[in-house]
């Protein structure tokens, strides 16, 4: 049985689907290269207000009659924007399939961007912005990223309040103009598609509204910047966030890098949960995590604590990142492995998750890859891999950042 | 017992209940304590929650490192969570890993609460306590619990406080645990690719031997007060604001009607988001329906520039009366029903997801419902009936108003 399949239609959307016929739902998504970084760097926050705003009202309903027209077919629909792209998404039921494309082709081609909706957008990015100063984790990692990857994919989707202030209509219905044409486009499903019909069905949502030429797909560079910074704020806790250059999701390395991301932070026996939480009790939260920007990657640790632990904790996590390439074992090899097969039979199992793991490939390799594939590549992976993967990246510039009522002392 | 469900009681006690579940390839199972921050004395305040943690520090055959490492081992994606009423421990599994995941669950329900582990235990949770101090929604949450249930236990915060948690000793933990885990204020469930009579047999063996009888569960059912509370907090930017409400408890007859009416006022494509949030006032803003066996909550809420809170707790207060005088719409129902469709469809693709409505299903409605029966639950509201609901359980008047925030507002 086929399991995707994957075209540039005529139109200039990129269309893939995944065939699992016996769902009961069709989960898809609309994936637009129109983020924050493609933002003018004297208007941050537009493409989140796009994003925002399309479905604020359409040529034909106004935003609301929108809402109520998803919800009389059940649809539940979301949205989001990232560094290098917004993304549209739907769970329904199959026979709503069609329908349901339609409502999104509706405002992805004919949003009318009424006034009043794109001020009230910047006016609640504003409010965002200061809800996110109270999140002391959030803020970490958003300052953190801004340091480490520099001022374009460092960008934080809401924007600054300066820039904020700036956006007109005009930018939002100009970025609106300029970024969501079929080219830029990439469509995503996950259930029982019929692959032709549905085929049919988009050409005919997207036809004549041109732009269908394939864009915005070059990545964006960035160096990293291995700086340390603290930022006071009065807190209960001190958030620390560490992050170090990883590889891109289509390295060979990759796989490896899974591996050695559940040997440090997979499951509760994982290093960091093991050695900063449960033995030493320094801890509620560790975690360590990937991301990746179009071929790149960072490899994060993140921790928060009570200030006069901060420097034992940020010790105990230096000390565990540095040591991997010494002491790491078969058995946690074996047991970081087993936990990233079986979660791909358990929450990896789901539709949107089947949905959004092919919107991956298409993102960072530019096409499908086999699932098997992918498995194998993991079950090949090696004690000797993870070493020489240590080896070839050492961890010796790193990106930090403290949160919190008193700084770091090292 | 009707529709796809299996049911059993163990000779000790034990009730477990099969759903099984087709065209999946995992299967989550789960215990289900009622032990929650309710139970607790004013001493103890906490100790559901710390022996939670506990529970995954040792065993009478595991150490803390051998128990998470054979979980890990299974590629499980496991966990546990303490509420006011509850302690759930669950584990999801590739199908073939079920016989393993039930013995490492059963195994933690008989934790031996090891002293070391107890202490070092001790500052997680003193961790978690200060984290939850940095986060403006819990400081909400907790205040409301605190006035609206005054003087009743289920005022307590799951996590207890600095000072309980800090001078609870491990035999009070122990005394606890063995009142509330005792295979008959146990329930065992199980959702997935599973055949029923197999499932039983290996509940037979692996959890026969659990403790058959604690002490009796005792829950008086609380007075709700009424009110305005206060907690000004300047470290914070913005402030948050709640008018919580009585409302029908879990299992009554109009908790349906709830549900539906918190999502008309607060959901997605509500009259809060069009009125409330799409007006500027608010970035997050919405209705909750909260429920106990014994009684239920509607929860208004909004966080806001401290600012706006005199315009945004008017607009909110509005939809309030709108709602109560007017009604709901018709349309405003289908589309409750029709989301509900589509939501109901989505949970019967993931044994983790049935696994957590089962345990809410047995805890509080005495069985689990089948994706049919809370359809028909749903599709049986109407405007009519959500109108009587609003006539017992009024949205306008009786309930407690809360503020949070950098902000001294209103002054009392």
């Amino acid at each position: 049985m086929i399991e995707t399949r994957h075209e540039f239609l005529e139109c200039g959307v990129e269309m893939a689907a995944a065939f699992l016929p016996d769902r009961r739902v069709v989960h898809f998504e609309f994936r637009l290269y129109a983020g924050a970084a493609h933002e003018p760097s004297e208007r941050l926050g537009l493409a989140h207000l796009v994003e925002e705003t399309v479905t604020k009202g359409t040529e034909r309903r106004s935003g609301r009659e929108l809402s109520d027209a998803f919800d009389a077919i059940g649809a539940s629909h979301s949205t989001w924007t990232g560094r290098e792209c917004a993304g549209f998404g739907s769970t329904c039921l199959p026979e709503y399939l069609e329908e349901a494309l339609g409502l999104h082709a509706e405002f992805l081609r004919t949003p009318t961007f009424p006034e009043d909706a794109c001020s009230v957008a910047v006016e609640l990015a504003e409010q965002e912005i200061n809800s996110l100063n109270d999140e002391p984790r959030d803020l970490c990692d958003k300052l953190l990223a801004r340091q480490t990857y520099g001022e374009v994919l460092g960008r934080h989707v809401l924007g600054e309040p300066e820039t904020l202030k700036r956006i007109t209509r005009q930018d939002i219905a100009g970025f609106w103009q300029r970024m969501y044409v079929p080219g830029r486009m990439q469509l995503v499903l996950a259930g029982p598609v019929d692959w032709e019909r549905t085929k049919a069905c988009v050409e005919s949502l997207f036809a004549g509204c041109g732009g269908a030429k394939s864009s915005g797909r070059e990545p964006f560079t960035f160096q990293f910047n291995a700086q340390r910074a603290h930022h006071q704020q009065e807190t209960e806790q001190e958030q620390i966030g560490v992050c170090y250059p990883g590889v891109a999701v289509p390295s060979r390395e990759f796989p490896i890098e899974r591996v050695l991301l559940g040997v440090l932070s997979g499951g509760m026996s994982s290093r960091l949960f093991t050695e900063v939480r449960e033995k030493l009790g320094l801890v509620y939260y560790v975690q360590a995590w990937s991301e990746h920007p179009r071929g790149a990657g960072m490899i994060h640790i993140a921790a928060s604590t009570t200030p006069e632990r901060c420097a034992e904790t940020y010790a105990t996590l230096l000390r565990e990142i540095s040591r991997l390439a010494d002491d790491v074992t078969e058995e946690e090899l074996e047991r970081a492995k087993t936990g990233l097969l079986a979660r791909a039979e358990t929450r990896g199992e789901t539709t949107s998750a089947r949905c959004a793991e092919l919107g991956n490939d298409l993102f960072h390799y530019g096409h499908p890859v086999s699932r098997e594939e992918k498995l194998d590549a993991i079950r090949e992976v090696s004690v000797e891999d993870i070493r020489r993967y240590l080896h070839e990246h050492p961890r010796d510039q790193l990106s930090v950042l403290t949160l919190g009522p008193s700084q770091l002392e090292v | 017992m009707e529709g796809p469900f299996a049911h059993h009681r163990l000779a000790n006690g034990l009730r477990l209940f099969i759903e099984p579940m087709s065209g999946v390839r995992s299967v989550a199972c789960g215990y289900l304590a009622r032990a929650g921050s309710r139970d607790e004395t004013p001493e103890t305040a906490g100790v559901s929650h710390f022996l939670e943690h506990m529970c995954f520090k040792g065993t009478p055959r595991r150490s803390w490192e051998r128990l998470t490492a054979d979980f890990d081992r299974l590629g499980s994606i496991y966990n546990a969570f303490t509420w006011k009423d509850k302690t759930a421990y669950y584990g999801w599994v590739p199908v073939d890993e079920l016989e393993p995941q039930l013995e490492l669950l059963t195994d933690m329900m008989e934790a031996t609460l090891p002293g070391e582990e107890f202490d070092t235990e001790k500052q997680v949770i003193l961790e978690e306590i200060a984290q939850s101090g940095d986060d403006l929604q819990h400081h909400l949450v907790d205040l409301v619990f605190e006035k609206m249930f005054a003087g009743h236990p289920l005022s307590w915060p799951v996590l207890g406080h600095e000072r309980t948690v800090g001078r609870m000793t491990r035999e009070q933990m122990a005394e606890y645990h063995r009142s509330r885990y005792s295979a008959d204020n146990l329930m065992l469930i199980v959702a997935g690719r599973v055949d029923p009579g197999e499932v039983i047999s290996l509940a037979e063996r692996i959890c026969g031997e659990l403790l058959g009888s604690g002490g009796q569960t005792h829950r008086e059912p609380p007075a709700l007060r009424e009110g305005t509370a206060v907690q000004q907090l300047k470290r914070f930017n913005q402030q948050a604001l709640a008018m919580v409400f009585p409302a029908p408890p879990a299992g009554s007859e109009h908790e349906e009607d709830a549900q539906a009416l918190a999502a008309i006022l607060g959901g997605s494509n509500s009259r809060i988001y069009w009125n409330v949030m799409q007006e500027g006032l608010s970035a997050s803003a919405g209705a909750t329906h909260l429920d106990f066996h014994d009684c239920g909550l509607l929860a208004i809420s909004a966080i806001c520039e401290p600012a706006n809170c005199e315009s945004c707790t008017e607009a909110l207060q509005a939809e309030a009366e709108n709602i109560t005088q007017n009604g709901v719409l018709e349309k405003e129902v289908q589309r409750v029903r029709n989301k509900r469709r589509t939501s109901l469809a989505v949970e019967a693709e993931a044994p983790y997801y049935r696994l957590m409505q089962l345990m809410d299903d047995i805890d509080y409605h005495g069985g689990p419902r089948t994706i049919e029966q809370r359809l028909a639950a749903v599709d049986a509201v109407t405007t009519e009936s959500i109108a009587r609901c609003l006539e017992k359980f009024p949205i306008t008047e009786r309930g407690y108003f809360v503020s949070v925030g950098p902000r001294d507002w209103p002054e009392l």
